[in-house]
């Protein structure tokens, strides 16, 4: 197929436009705080609607859609996907690399053995039960380790 | 992406020192593992390993004019015993390393140098530029372009499959506590050829949207469309019910088609044409805060694949105390598998999965204990069960510095036993400001 170049270089250019139409006024847009203002202990199940009550002026979302319920944390991705920003204001980057990583050797769950409530990904013998695992959701790899060529998978999987 | 332990680690001393003089907010995060691993393969062969492995990373906040920070994480490998890690003695890897400038309005950020893009469909590692800012009108737009990052060559080929340039980006809008709409795209150059397998390139578009028609219900999801082939590739939505902020009611389905076309390499040789079908999963779920210190939660997912459908359908338990010092979990999920999904010659992998944990952390010591069994409905390679349980001692010297110590013990079909030992010395340094990032 050969329309994909001409897609993306439109995609492009209507972006270059728009933020160069937009610039003056952007002075008058509210963005989110560098940092969360208070510490957040470890380990705490984060529920941002305790404080906040209306959507964040800088993501234009409710904050409960960000209290880090069961169902948030395994659907993260999600929410990731649109706004890591507002993930930005209490995790460093790193926190997102402990799981999601181009090239890992040790399993998250052996790094951090000291901490069972975060449900590092790999617990226990991995090795028997991907195959099982592969097979019912191959992305799921992709989803933590894109499209790198794993070294340990590719040790295997030639 | 071919830096390795020692380079990386004097990379990372040659920018500490300089910045750590400069920048008003500092923070350092090291990690030091000692492993020691013993193994008895099935088959009769003995394995020990000796790695000692070394996580640093280093942000440093407020530079320059104050919106400038640098940040930097990667980690290296050696084997002080046999090679623990394929054949390699020595490893290591740079997870990212980029200067960001953050503009005061419109959440405007330019980043360069080596980061993660995840901008709707996009999630690729490079080595590049990008920039993000809202605009006027709810409107919303970032881009990047760099180098890829990349991988391990391919068995048999002279590289890993992926074209050396990668561009994209994501436009969106977003109306005020009702619906974020986005288009993204990613572009990779042509991808070399390939002698045993078939090249493939990756280019892909997609579409994201999170609606809240009521303030309890978010409906958040994706879809991604390969023009190469002129086929969608993903299709993944999920609504969310909170009846109350106790009580979330989440329904999910991911479909996905062209699963080969997510990596470079097909990773199961001998079902390449299964991996151009579509597979399915369609799931429920109810988590509920009975209240601040106990939750439970219970799931249900359908899989279904080319070759068989499987069921999984479970619950979990989740519990705090004395302001979440003491923490704990259980719980159980049945994997109800069809003909199709089995380990190689072994009958359907259908499993009872059971898992437990504590843990204990006070500001001198912290303790931990986990347990998880996997027990075969039919036995896999002529065992019933799979099985691990690991405990963890540690203690903080200070606030900063703690020392812990892992032991593992399991049995499984794979390896006989397997027993593991690890050292960990943390030191978390960071500047006495507030919000300081996890």
């Amino acid at each position: 197929m050969t329309f994909s170049k001409p897609l993306f270089a439109i995609l492009a250019a209507a972006g270059i436009i728009s933020i160069a139409a937009s610039c003056a006024q952007m002075k008058a847009i509210p963005g989110l705080p560098a940092s969360h203002p208070e510490a957040l202990a470890v380990g705490q199940q984060v529920n941002c609607a305790e404080c906040h009550e209306d959507q964040q002026k800088g993501t234009m979302k409710a904050f409960n859609a960000f209290n880090h319920t069961r169902s948030f944390v395994k659907s993260h991705r999600y929410y990731a996907a649109s706004d890591d920003r507002l993930c930005a204001t209490c995790h460093k980057s790193s926190f997102c690399t402990d799981c999601h990583s181009n090239k890992v050797e040790m399993k998250p769950s052996t790094r951090f053995g000291d901490r069972p409530d975060r449900e590092m990904q790999h617990r226990g013998n991995f090795m028997t039960m991907h195959k099982i695992e592969g097979k019912l959701d191959p992305a799921s790899c992709y989803r933590c380790h894109g499209r790198a060529n794993n070294e340990r998978c590719v040790a295997c999987h030639k | 992406m071919k830096l390795i332990g020692p380079s990386l680690l004097q990379l990372v001393c040659l920018v500490i020192l300089p910045i750590t003089v400069l920048a008003a907010d500092v923070t350092v995060d090291s990690t030091t593992f000692l492993g020691i691993a013993r193994r008895d393969v099935s088959g009769g062969s003995k394995e020990s390993f000796l790695p000692a492995t070394q996580f640093v990373g280093l942000t440093a906040d407020k530079l320059a004019d104050g919106n400038l920070s640098l940040h930097l994480y990667g980690w290296g490998r050696t084997d002080l015993g046999d090679n623990s890690y394929n054949n390699n003695a020595t490893s290591g890897s740079l997870n990212y390393g980029y200067l960001q400038y953050r503009f005061d309005q419109a959440n405007a950020i330019i980043r360069g140098g080596r980061f993660s893009v995840r901008e709707g469909i996009v999630n690729e590692q490079i080595d590049g530029v990008s920039a993000r800012t809202d605009l006027p009108m709810g409107i919303g737009i970032s881009g990047f372009l760099g180098a890829t990052v990349h991988s391990t060559n391919l068995k048999g080929e002279n590289s890993d499959g992926k074209g050396d340039m990668v561009y994209g980006g994501r436009i969106n809008y977003r109306h005020t506590g009702l619906l974020e709409a986005g288009l993204s795209g990613i572009y990779q150059s042509a991808a070399p050829t390939l002698v045993t397998q078939a090249t493939k390139e990756y280019r892909r578009v997609g579409a994201d949207i999170w609606l809240t028609p009521k303030k309890s219900i978010d409906i958040i999801g994706h879809s991604s469309f390969n023009p190469e082939t002129a086929r969608f590739t993903e299709h993944s939505y999920l609504i969310n019910v909170k009846q109350s902020q106790r009580l979330v009611l989440t329904g999910e389905i991911n479909q996905y088609r062209e699963k080969g076309d997510q990596y470079t390499w097909s990773p199961l040789p001998n079902d390449i044409s299964k991996m151009a079908i579509r597979s399915t999963q369609t799931g429920l779920s109810a988590a509920f805060e009975v209240d601040k210190n106990l939750e439970v939660a219970a799931d249900y997912k359908h899989y279904t694949r080319e070759f068989g459908s499987a069921d999984r359908f479970g619950g979990e338990v989740r519990v705090k105390y004395k302001e979440n010092s003491i923490r704990g979990g259980f719980g159980y999920h049945y994997l109800n598998a069809g003909q199709g999904f089995s380990v190689g010659v072994n009958p359907p992998a259908s499993y009872h999965e059971l898992r437990c944990y504590t843990m204990r952390d006070s500001k001198s010591y912290f303790v931990a204990i986990d347990i998880l069994g996997d027990f075969f409905k039919n036995n896999i390679y002529g065992k019933s069960s799979a099985w691990e349980g690991t405990t963890s001692l540690g203690y903080h010297f200070t606030p900063a510095l703690a020392l812990s110590g892992d032991l593992s013990y399991g049995r499984n079909p794979q390896f006989t036993e397997e027993t593991k030992a690890l050292l960990r010395l943390t030191y978390n340094m960071s500047y006495p400001g507030i919000g300081v990032k996890k």
